[in-house]
């Protein structure tokens, strides 16, 4: 089987709520996304999600060395894109570039065998860990308990994670309606926050103690900067609840400093790290650490095809329980609280071709691109609450407006 | 090409007979096993510093996993404790192989993967994965994703007992297939040694000026013993690595050794699993590691060394019989070169894809290890008579650690 091409189709789509973090509290309300596939020779087609700002970069690696390549030689050929991209690293845009063919050179190895990934990886059972993650900053204190509420009702999450850092009182209040809204599944909810590295340590610790004080908390993720090793340390000593951290890192050789200090208690991989191949080897590195590993927020629940075949693996980011774009389709289903993978062959996450080309874009609009919240003024410094302006947008929900606060005010 | 104009939609694999088969096979079960064991007779005897005469007389083993499918995997390993794991595989898809090793590591949980249900694990999971390339219909380097089936070796005596002459015609045999270093057993007598590392000098240098040495004095020494013994070697060769120069566990001892020499510090060999490794990788103890499907069988050999590849170690997986273990070496990113004893330990097969070419392993086409047993071979090996059992594993040798007990004469064939 030969790589014989490649095609890349933007789209946008309206976001089904609200979705921010501490340094985006008035969030956005559309998003975009890309298709890349891979064609071969065998009439087979590799599908993967992102990488819409790495065009130039897919194109120089697929036209540079993937062409003509055994799609199947997926480890191989990782190995080769990495080394390629040597001199200035595999971080940035070339890190997702390799990340999303990565994803399509796998979807590509499981549909040759005609199986589903998670089959490919050698997993021997397609019942994944999951909990709920609403993205949640800009809902309100009832948006917070209704959706929690639903995703326990509808889909029976027993976990679900807030977003938090911006406002003690506010998030404490908050996490209580989160758990009264996951308490329509289950008696003992889990709790995770994430604070999205607004805080430096002692903030975090001053915080998350204060927390503990009415809530078992199941995990604090990204408390401290992502290279604070010895901040997230400092951090873990301090509290109860395991520290959950690496979401920002690019690479495995990222990872170091947390193994080796014990910074992290719970090891995050994102799907925009360096590919399925790269998070297969963190998950061994984790492993040997006895450190849990859990998989970010992927396309369609895509991650949930790795957890199988993960034996130190915790639990799956859900962010919807249901592709919600309108182009994406998945074969992994929420059951139960549990993301189970189907018997489609490959990642079973696809896209249908004609919501694709209604949704198509050439290039992707302002408020649907890439994030252009920065990080908050403050961060890590002093609290800055939302705004009036930020309270009032969030407010407004999906049919307000995208609002992004200009840069240099004194608060803002 | 943008927009797309081709788009081709996702279909199932063209040709309709693989289809059919491929459809038939989605819900293949593991339905039982075989496992026979024999002794075969070695074209040379294996020795090291614990036991410089060797023996070449082995235990060796065939596990064959079977399926409702009639496609059986194998593995040139596995003991007696198969029957009290089979019990976690049976009726399972042998495709599940990295799930199927966590049930059967969680089932050993209390008395822990150790020892000969480690044995067991490793076999059966070496079985599982030559059923999984086998059931792609691919070789088992394929199936791991490499790009190529091939893997750098080098040549290793395991022969104490070899005299120079034979020495010097083990490694100018590695050497005429283009092999460029090698690794000898050291440990006992330092003018023996430094002669020995010089016939294997010699033997590599029409493939490269400087070839890679290597030594290995499987945990004969102390921590101390070893640095002054490989500074007085390193005086007269630049040695590569130095393996097991203190015990398998003395993290502490064996960093001291890579920071005492200027070779790098070779071990793990002797460790049973990714968690025995931890500290040898975290305290930073050995610069290279030796892996092999002793840390657990593939899947476990696998976790090891992609936790050195965190850590920047190079892995040398250790010498198998068909060199089983070389499509999981095709596949890591931080492979250096994989140990070829070439001792004759093959007597139960017909054929095995691989040969050494250029200095590499290279691996064929044949699907899953690429290894085709010869039952017949085994009971003709089964109804022999040796009159003794193999000596290996040797026990280890009187004053390790603390004083060396040269080679006796007449201990050896040479002396």
């Amino acid at each position: 089987m030969k790589i014989t091409g490649y095609a890349i189709s933007l789209y946008e789509f309206p976001l089904n709520r609200r979705m921010g973090d501490a340094n985006s509290p008035s969030g956005r309300i559309r998003g975009s996304s890309n298709v890349l596939e891979l064609f071969t020779d065998e009439g087979l087609t590799g599908v993967s999600f992102g990488g819409g700002g790495a065009g130039p970069q897919i194109k120089s690696m697929v036209e540079g060395m993937l062409m003509g390549e055994d799609p199947r030689h997926v480890t191989g050929l990782w190995k080769r894109m990495v080394d390629r991209a040597f001199k200035a690293g595999h971080d940035g845009v070339i890190n997702d570039a390799i990340a999303v063919l990565d994803v399509a050179l796998w979807d590509l190895k499981a549909k040759a065998n005609d199986e589903p990934l998670w089959k490919t990886l050698g997993g021997s059972n397609p019942k994944v860990h999951a909990y709920a993650s609403g993205l949640d900053q800009p809902l309100s204190d009832d948006g917070i308990e209704d959706w929690y509420g639903m995703m326990a009702d509808d889909w029976g999450f027993k976990g679900g994670k807030l977003k938090v850092g911006l406002d003690q009182d506010a998030d404490l209040r908050r996490i209580g309606r989160m758990k009264k809204g996951l308490e329509r599944a289950t008696d003992t909810p889990l709790l995770y926050i994430d604070a999205n590295e607004v805080w430096n340590p002692k903030m975090a610790v001053r915080k998350v103690r204060e927390m503990e004080e009415q809530f078992d908390i199941a995990w604090v993720e990204e408390p401290a900067r992502r290279w604070d090793f010895l901040g997230l340390r400092r951090i873990s000593d301090q509290i109860k609840a395991p520290v959950c951290a690496g979401e920002n890192l690019d690479s495995l050789g990222d990872f170091l400093p947390y193994f080796h200090n014990r910074s992290a208690d719970v090891v995050q991989v994102s799907h925009g790290m360096t590919g399925i191949t790269c998070a297969l080897q963190l998950a061994d590195a984790a492993y040997g650490f006895e450190l849990p590993i859990t998989l970010g927020g992927s396309p369609g629940n895509l991650n949930a095809q790795l957890a199988p075949s993960i034996p130190n693996f915790l639990t799956l980011e859900a962010q919807n329980a249901t592709p919600d774009d309108g182009v994406m389709t998945s074969d992994i289903k929420i059951v139960d609280g549990w993301a189970v993978c189907g018997d489609q062959p490959g990642t079973g996450v696809s896209f249908d071709p004609e919501a694709l080309a209604k949704q198509q874009v050439v290039t992707v609009t302002a408020s649907a691109g890439p994030s252009p919240f920065g990080r908050r003024p403050g961060a890590g410094l002093w609290d800055n609450p939302p705004t009036k302006e930020e309270a009032a947008a969030a407010a407004s929900g999906v049919d307000g407006e995208h609002y992004v606060p200009a840069h240099g005010s004194k608060t803002q | 090409m943008f927009p797309p104009t081709d788009r081709k939609l996702n279909k199932p694999l063209a040709t309709s007979s693989n289809t059919e088969k491929l459809q038939r096979i989605k819900t293949m079960k593991i339905t039982g096993y075989r496992l026979e064991n024999y002794i075969q007779k070695l074209d040379r005897a294996i020795g090291d510093s614990n036991y410089p005469a060797g023996d070449d007389l082995m235990n060796l083993s065939v596990l064959w996993i079977d399926t409702d499918e009639g496609i059986s995997g194998i593995a040139p390993a596995g003991n007696g404790a198969v029957a009290s794991l089979f019990h976690i595989i049976e009726g399972q898809d042998p495709r599940g192989v990295v799930g199927l090793w966590k049930n059967m590591v969680d089932w050993v949980h209390k008395g822990n993967n150790e020892g000969e249900v480690n044995g067991a694990i490793a076999a059966i999971d070496i079985a599982l994965w030559d059923l999984k390339a086998k059931i792609a219909d691919e070789p088992l380097w394929r199936t791991l994703g490499a790009r190529e089936g091939r893997a750098k070796a080098y040549a290793s005596d395991i022969g104490y007992n070899l005299s120079d002459d034979e020495l010097h015609a083990f490694y100018t045999r590695m050497a005429d297939v283009g092999v460029d270093g090698g690794k000898i057993k050291v440990g006992l007598n330092m003018k023996d040694d430094l002669r020995r590392i010089g016939i294997m000098n010699d033997a590599f240098r029409k493939v490269k000026d400087r070839p890679y040495l290597m030594i290995d004095s499987n945990e004969y020494w102390s921590p101390k013993q070893a640095i002054r013994y490989i500074n007085q070697i390193e005086e007269h060769f630049d040695i590569f690595w130095a393996e097991e120069p203190a015990r398998r566990w003395d993290y502490d001892g064996l960093r001291q050794v890579s920071r005492g020499v200027s070779a790098a510090v070779a071990s793990g060999e002797n460790l049973n699993d990714i968690g025995q490794m931890y500290p040898l990788i975290s305290q930073q103890a050995i610069d290279v590691a030796n892996v092999g499907s002793g840390h657990s069988g593939i899947t476990g050999a696998r976790q090891v060394s992609n936790m050195c590849y965190a850590y920047e170690i190079p892995v040398t997986l250790m010498n198998c019989p068909a060199n089983f273990m070389a499509p999981l070496a095709a596949s890591l990113p931080n492979h250096n070169m994989m140990e070829v004893v070439d001792p004759g330990r093959e007597g139960a097969f017909d054929s095995w894809d691989n040969h050494i070419e250029d200095g590499w392993i290279v691996m064929g086409n044949e699907p899953g290890l690429g290894i085709k047993v010869n039952e017949d071979k085994i009971k003709a090996m089964q109804a022999v008579d040796h009159g003794r059992a193999p000596g290996s594993p040797f026990p280890r040798r009187e004053g390790a650690a603390l004083w060396i007990k040269d080679i006796e004469p007449g201990e050896v064939s040479w002396k």
